[in-house]
């Protein structure tokens, strides 16, 4: 039996579509897509179809006849803005920092007096520390598009220039002052060096095997979600006492890079990072505890037994 | 940008900074319990009297000098008391966190980390400009919480509220432009509050392009904040209209 299916303008209840002879299997996603074929502005990204105006958005798998709906449903349509893939995004915001970096490395005129252009500093250290960061983000890069699997399609595309603005601006900070010609070495010299080096290299292994873990958690193309939990790889261990041992190494990560550069812009970005991360974490935790009854009760969201 | 506190914030009838447990005229809403309706009362009495010992303050200085120059001198520790003292608003009010934060802050970095830091503006006449701006505005501001909290709000204490801002937010902002202006020369002769390479932590600050910084936010901010309250004042006067035809 067939259903028709009318689509209203949430806000002004303006009829904007009726589709007649929807099949009852067939999915949101679908009905999107129908949408679509009437109002080409509006892809299916950008549209929210829900039941009730003010209510949450039906998802893209939501099957037309399991809905509380007659032989004619209505939903009420929301246009979510322009969007932008969170591929895109991720991609944008990380290439720019690599980029940004190298152009401080290298000393590329106009940034420090003309007698320093194309210089190289005499510093171990900050050599070290430029292949600390562009190795961070070339992983980053590489992760987003080969292992990440991402819930969402696509995001606002304001949240792009928020974003970028965010990582580059802050890249930008901290390489000036890294690559300065009058850059301090850290105080404790090699040593302090040396320990900051295995932080972030411990860090850097730990977030990517958490990164896996993730991964394998969920089948390609798919999006569910699964209470992760150790493997025999140590690193995921730290999976016994947070929800998200990703944001802790990646935390603990920028803290070695502090550590190793001696550098007050990276203390304040890994600060300004360590706030942002906890609040994502505390969202996720309090996510999983709704989700799943039996979710282990010794985890907190990213700091063991703390925060 | 910091002299238009008064209504900048207003949502509705109320809005942000020190709005205290205003009470709209109409609506009744769910308002604070007796124990916290007897300190929200205290407190705005308490500082509608403070600005109006400023204000006093202002025109007997004024009377004995003779002028206006460097009047800032015989409010200088009233002034810095109670406007400091403006930071308790920020965790008591209803609205924004953020705006009313804001306000609060910026007026408080320019008695403090301006006028205060830099002796030689404390002579300028764009001082006496924003203190009387802020004078007036608070007054009013803080009668009309400490007026609505008792839910007998005058005709005139809302009309004031919503129209003098028109004049006095503009003042204000140019009195506080002007201090900061004058005090650049002085912060780059002094370094004050800089720091230079090299230091062991990697770091630079410069305090006097930060004061431009700052001069420069004030055009996109002050336009919003102004135009925000033309618009409360045209809903909030307008409704009080409605209900007079009733009366």
């Amino acid at each position: 039996m067939r259903h028709h299916v009318e689509i209203l303008d949430a806000k002004t209840r303006e009829k904007l579509c009726f589709l007649d002879k929807v099949e009852p299997h067939a999915t949101i996603a679908e009905i999107k897509n129908l949408f679509t074929k009437t109002h080409p502005q509006w892809y299916p990204a950008r549209q929210s179809l829900r039941l009730d105006p003010k209510g949450k958005s039906l998802k893209d798998e939501d099957v037309l006849q399991k809905l509380p709906v007659g032989t004619t449903a209505t939903l009420y349509f929301r246009d979510l803005g322009a969007q932008i893939s969170w591929v895109t995004v991720f991609l944008t915001e990380y290439a720019g920092p690599l980029f940004i970096y190298l152009l401080f490395y290298f000393r590329v005129p106009f940034i420090y007096g003309h007698k320093y252009d194309f210089t190289s500093s005499r510093h171990t250290v900050v050599h070290l520390a430029c292949i600390c960061h562009s190795f961070h983000y070339v992983k980053r890069l590489l992760e987003t598009l080969f292992v990440h699997r991402f819930s969402h399609g696509t995001m606002p595309l304001r949240n792009i220039f928020k974003n970028c603005t965010y990582y580059w601006g802050f890249a930008a900070w901290m390489a000036y002052y890294i690559n300065h010609p009058l850059y301090t070495p850290p105080t404790y010299g090699a040593q302090q060096v040396k320990l900051a080096l295995a932080i972030f290299v411990i860090c850097q292994l730990g977030n990517f095997s958490i990164h896996m873990a993730l991964r394998d958690l969920r089948p390609a193309g798919s999006k569910t979600r699964k209470i992760p939990y150790p493997t025999k790889n140590p690193f995921t261990w730290l999976f016994l006492l947070v929800s998200c041992p990703n944001y802790t190494y990646e935390v603990g990560s920028w803290i070695g890079f502090a550590i190793m550069t001696q550098c007050l812009p990276v203390a304040l970005f890994s600060l300004v990072g360590f706030t942002q991360m906890t609040i994502w974490a505390k969202g996720k935790h309090r996510s999983y505890l709704k989700e799943f009854r039996d979710y282990p009760p010794l985890r907190m969201p990213i700091i063991p037994f703390l925060l | 940008m910091a002299a238009a506190s008064a209504t900048a914030v207003a949502k509705g009838n109320g809005g942000g900074g020190g709005r205290a447990g205003d009470a709209s005229g109409t609506r009744k809403k769910k308002g604070p319990g007796p124990l916290a309706t007897a300190y929200l009362v205290i407190y705005n009495v308490v500082m509608t009297a403070g600005w109006l010992v400023i204000a006093v303050g202002l025109v007997r200085a004024y009377l004995a000098k003779g002028s206006y120059h460097s009047l800032y001198y015989s409010i200088e520790k009233p002034l810095k008391f109670f406007q400091t003292g403006a930071l308790l608003e920020v965790g008591i009010v209803p609205s924004s966190v953020v705006l009313t934060s804001f306000q609060v802050m910026s007026r408080v970095f320019l008695i403090w980390a301006v006028t205060h830091s830099v002796k030689e503006v404390q002579t300028e006449d764009s001082v006496l400009l924003f203190v009387i701006a802020w004078t007036i505005t608070e007054i009013i501001r803080y009668s009309f919480y400490t007026f609505s909290l008792l839910n007998h709000l005058p005709y005139l204490i809302k009309w004031a509220r919503y129209t003098l801002f028109i004049v006095l937010y503009p003042m204000g902002v140019s009195g506080e432009l002007l201090t900061i202006y004058a005090a650049l020369p002085f912060v780059r002769q002094a370094g004050l509050y800089s720091i230079s390479l090299p230091n062991k932590y990697n770091f630079s600050f410069d305090y006097y392009a930060f004061l431009i910084l700052i001069m420069i936010s004030y055009i996109p901010i002050f336009p919003q904040l102004y135009f925000h309250m033309i618009h409360q004042r045209r809903k909030v006067l307008s409704h009080t209209e409605e209900h007079k035809k009733f009366e």
